[in-house]
């Protein structure tokens, strides 16, 4: 039991590390903004910690985790101010556009070895490190559910227009939401680069932020867990696949790709609400009820 | 100075007649289609195999390859968007819904073409180069060139003047009120996505030509691009989106030219960013963008 | 019970059935080693990933039919990112409990999962990883048959500047993938060593087709020279499209050129091109024949990925015969120390002082479609 634990260590702390960033994803989709720059976020808080440690010897780990959580904050004022005046799809383009010029800015940047990236960081995250990490960050989402602000986002959610004429904050709350999210990210960006012991432009790809997003949807965003449960769900599904592949004599290949598409697509159209909607739909369908 | 200027037209083309279909689906249905890049790929494929495979010639692969994209289109449309209209949160669980699409189209292709790069047999056009001033191009490039502004031409017009193109106009306007006036709204729509995946096969089957070498994960490079086209050209524009194509063509060779390349792609989400913050209904768009 | 607490029971018997333990040691049965091999068999790198399979089937192989140890080898597709790099390290050293490990095919993936190996003792000998520094300085538990370019190119452009006198050259490189950004590094300064002045430096991305902009702004420059540092499946359209854009001057590429797949892409463009490579595809050497036909039966073009990879194999069963065919992890590491001239497709093949590859790089010349050694 004990191998099974050390076998699959790394799994856990990667299933801890994706909640982090679905939840970031979460926390702007909480009051109705799709916002996609968190992989650029992630990036940054990398970066900085990792440079931090790196370069200033003698600095603990747990300043330069504040700084990757820190830094994405600061940067995520200026970015959200012109952008999230804008609807819909066009934020979630503009944000694309920016995490796609964070990840150039890395590639073109000699100090950072452009796509070599920063290698030998020291393993400074444990398992417990995540779980903390997540516990805090779940702790100030589910805080935020019932409270005063909490229902400001929903109502900004449900129609923008008609909160601000009730006099609710809306830049600041969408601000207040974005920062966080990339504060969120930013930190799991931190704990990665202090997991892998390396970072470098190709992990913060359009593609990344794409896989926080499905997690966080396919979770279910009406709880504030929901997103958690599709990264464990998502994180887990290739490590059974490959078991399940293992079992039947598939060689790795392709199959293991269409099987996630087929799975999201299913999750996608049957359970809009999420797997976090699933308990409840089925009981409803044991009862008899439609 | 004349070269770069063949080679900004040439590139932008391609980047036109792509993203035309990615626009006509925004205008219709409010939705980013994550999985025309996949249809992009797909058509090249399919192209590539009636060459290689069938033997058959290219003026009757190309084509075929440009209707079963638009095929594909309709399935897309059938399986991953229809289920999702009435619902709320549609955008997001389109672009979702597109997303799966896009990686079981690439799971199909990786497993039947595998990851390499695979091209079409020498001689599948004639390999000649024309001399327009200073400037070469070679026959393939104004070939291609052409046929985008035919393709784009058309579609232009059969959406100005038919009775299809008036439909999809009203549904783009109001699915309600197009009901209301008794149109078909579902096979509107269905029609608009058959034009969209034709439109963005054809794409794909003169990329994989002009540059020659097609894989699986081909259309992940285009995507990005073609969001900041169809930002340019602004949502929902036709005309806007040819225009916006050509321009960031030009716009990237001469960055390259001038700039180096490095800043090649930072330059098209500049052009992007600066587009949504200062005007962003782009070009040519309709849309309101702004929530205030 | 309910469906909902149905469900969940399943699922974890699901789940347990999957996680069930394998035993503790992994069976040496009859003199055998488990090796375990992470490749990129999906995502970006699968094309490389697919490769190096077929070379490492074909060297177990050429093993077993030789005589050798019995090998069992383990494949696992870590899907070109280093999340599951990570895993399934893990999964080879604490599951399956193997007694080294081949790969993972990128560098990125080699400096995020080779420290758990160190860590945990288990030698881990790279097949495609070139990065200069990251891998071997690791620790003493990482090897690498796979040449940098920094062994490969300086000696190359000597030897092509011997030959073109060339004083100025134009430079086109990959800037987002380790292995091209790495290369450029090392021409840039085999360049200056040579006192060539770089009249222009113009940068593609990996996912680029297009390079007719970079290409038209370096020839307008007009070098005497066209350097190139990319991957094949980039080199074959750059250089076709060098020609387009009336180049007629030569071209000097890197290690990424090394593939029978450049020639027949680039087509008529590829004449003329001359590369620094580090598996000499037109030795006679025995061991190179005996690849060149292992790949053939297969169905499989050989080419440098495959090469390395089969020599892989052919290193770790040396490794095990001169640790007197014991298979457990020290021995192989103590093994690996003794490699010395070993016989593969490489060449003459040994390790240097600070575990990478050392044997002798060729300069080739594409002449009438085929690849031909520069005396």
């Amino acid at each position: 039991m004990a191998d099974l634990l050390l076998a699959y260590q790394s799994l856990f702390a990667f299933v801890g590390i994706n909640g982090l960033l679905a939840l970031s994803v979460y926390t702007t989709l909480s009051c109705g903004q799709l916002s996609l720059a968190n992989a650029g976020f992630m990036a940054i808080g990398a970066y900085t910690s990792a440079l931090i440690t790196l370069r200033a010897s003698g600095v603990p780990f747990i300043a330069a985790l504040a700084a990757s959580a820190l830094l994405p904050a600061i940067v995520a004022v200026p970015l959200g101010l012109p952008v999230l005046r804008l609807r819909g799809v066009f934020l979630a383009i503009a944000t694309v556009g920016f995490g796609e010029v964070v990840r150039l800015f890395f590639v073109n940047w000699d100090y950072t070895n452009g796509a070599m990236g920063l290698v030998a960081i020291p393993q400074r995250t444990q398992l417990w490190t995540i779980a903390l990490a997540l516990a805090l960050a779940l702790f100030i989402l589910g805080r935020l559910r019932g409270s005063r602000a909490g229902y400001a986002l929903e109502a900004i959610r449900e129609d923008e227009t008609a909160a601000r004429t009730m006099g609710i904050y809306t830049t600041g709350h969408k601000l207040a939401m974005l920062a966080l999210g990339a504060a969120l990210a930013g930190l799991a960006g931190g704990l990665e680069a202090h997991f892998t012991f390396m970072v470098a432009p190709g992990g913060y790809a359009f593609g990344r932020v794409v896989e926080m997003l499905v997690q966080a949807v396919v979770g279910g965003t009406a709880a504030f867990y929901g997103p958690v449960v599709g990264a464990a769900f998502l994180t887990l599904l290739p490590e059974i696949l490959r078991e399940a592949g293992a079992r039947l004599g598939l060689a790795p290949g392709p199959f293991r790709l269409l099987l996630n598409g087929l799975i999201l697509l299913a999750v996608i159209l049957y359970l809009p609400n999420g797997l976090v909607s699933l308990p409840s739909r089925l009981r409803r369908r044991s009862r008899g009820v439609a | 100075m004349g070269q770069q200027v063949l080679n900004g037209i040439f590139l932008g083309s391609i980047y036109a007649l792509f993203a035309v279909g990615y626009t006509l689906v925004f205008g219709v249905l409010d939705i980013l289609n994550l999985a025309h890049q996949a249809v992009f790929m797909l058509a090249a494929f399919i192209a590539l195999a009636l060459v290689a495979d069938a033997h058959l010639s290219l003026w009757v692969a190309l084509p075929a390859a440009v209707l079963a994209g638009g095929a594909i289109g309709i399935v897309l449309e059938r399986v991953a968007f229809r289920p999702l209209r009435g619902r709320a949160d549609s955008n997001i669980s389109g672009l979702i819904s597109s997303l799966a699409m896009a990686t079981v189209f690439e799971a199909i292709a990786l497993q039947i073409f595998g990851p390499d790069i695979s091209r079409f047999p020498p001689g599948t056009f004639p390999d000649r180069v024309v001399r327009i001033g200073a400037a070469t191009a070679s026959l393939l490039q104004l070939c291609i060139v052409g046929i985008s502004v035919v393709l784009m031409a058309v579609l232009t017009l059969l959406l100005a003047r038919s009775r299809l193109g008036r439909q999809i106009r009203a549904v783009a306007e109001s699915p309600r009120a197009a009901r209301i006036l008794g149109i078909d709204v579902d096979r509107a729509i269905a029609m608009a996505f058959f034009l969209s995946s034709a439109l963005g096969g054809a794409a794909g089957v003169l990329f994989g030509l002009a540059f020659n070498s097609i894989s699986p994960d081909v259309g992940r490079g285009v995507e990005l691009k073609g969001l900041a086209v169809i930002i340019l050209g602004g949502m929902g524009s036709v005309p806007g989106a040819v225009i916006a194509g050509f321009a960031l063509g030009l716009i990237e060779v001469f960055t390259v030219a001038h700039l180096g390349s490095s800043f090649r792609d930072a330059v098209s989400f500049a052009v992007l960013f600066f587009v949504l913050i200062a005007r962003p209904r782009g070009l040519f768009g309709r849309a309101a963008a702004r929530e205030a | 019970m309910s469906l909902a607490r149905r469900w969940s029971f399943s699922l974890l018997l699901l789940l347990a059935a999957a996680c069930k333990d394998q035993g503790s040691e992994a069976p040496a049965s009859g003199g055998g080693a488990t090796i375990g091999a992470a490749l990129s068999l999906t995502g970006a790198a699968a094309s490389y990933g697919a490769l190096q399979r077929a070379g490492i089937q074909a060297g177990v192989e050429q093993v077993t039919g030789g005589g050798g140890p019995k090998l069992n080898v383990l494949i696992e597709d870590d899907a070109s990112t280093k999340e599951q790099g990570i895993t399934v390290f893990q999964k080879f050293i604490n599951r399956d409990r193997v007694s080294a490990i081949l790969g993972p095919t990128l560098s990125n993936t080699a400096s995020a999962a080779d420290p758990l190996a160190q860590q945990a003792k288990v030698p881990v000998l790279a097949i495609s990883n070139t990065a200069p520094t990251g891998i071997t300085d690791i620790g003493n538990y990482i090897w690498r048959d796979s040449l940098t370019e920094a062994q490969v190119i300086p000696g190359a452009f000597k030897k092509a500047q011997e030959k073109l006198k060339f004083k100025t050259a134009g430079v086109l490189y990959g800037n987002d993938d380790v292995f091209t950004k790495a290369g450029y590094d090392v021409m840039q300064k085999a360049l200056a060593d040579l006192s060539v002045k770089v009249l222009g430096t113009q940068t593609f991305a990996k996912p680029d087709r297009d390079y007719n902009a970079q290409l038209t702004a370096l020839i307008g420059l007009k070098p005497d020279v066209l350097v190139v540092s990319a991957l094949a499946d980039n080199a074959s359209s750059i250089v076709a499209q060098a020609r387009q854009r009336g180049w007629t001057g030569p071209i000097l590429g890197g290690n990424g050129f090394n593939s029978p797949a450049f020639i027949k892409n680039a087509g008529a463009a590829a004449e003329g091109v001359m590369v620094g490579t580090s598996w000499n595809s037109l030795s006679q050497d025995p061991a190179n024949q005996k690849f060149l036909e292992a790949m053939k039966k297969g169905g499989v073009n050989p080419d440098q990925f495959s090469a390395q990879a089969y020599t892989g194999v052919i290193i770790l069963a040396e490794a095990i015969k001169q640790a007197e065919g014991k298979t457990g992890r020290e021995d192989i590491v103590a093994g690996l120390a003794k490699v010395k001239d070993l016989d593969t497709p490489l060449g003459k093949f040994s390790f240097t002082p600070g575990r990478d590859a050392q044997h002798e790089p060729s300069v080739q010349q594409v002449k009438d479609g085929k690849f031909q050694i520069v005396q």
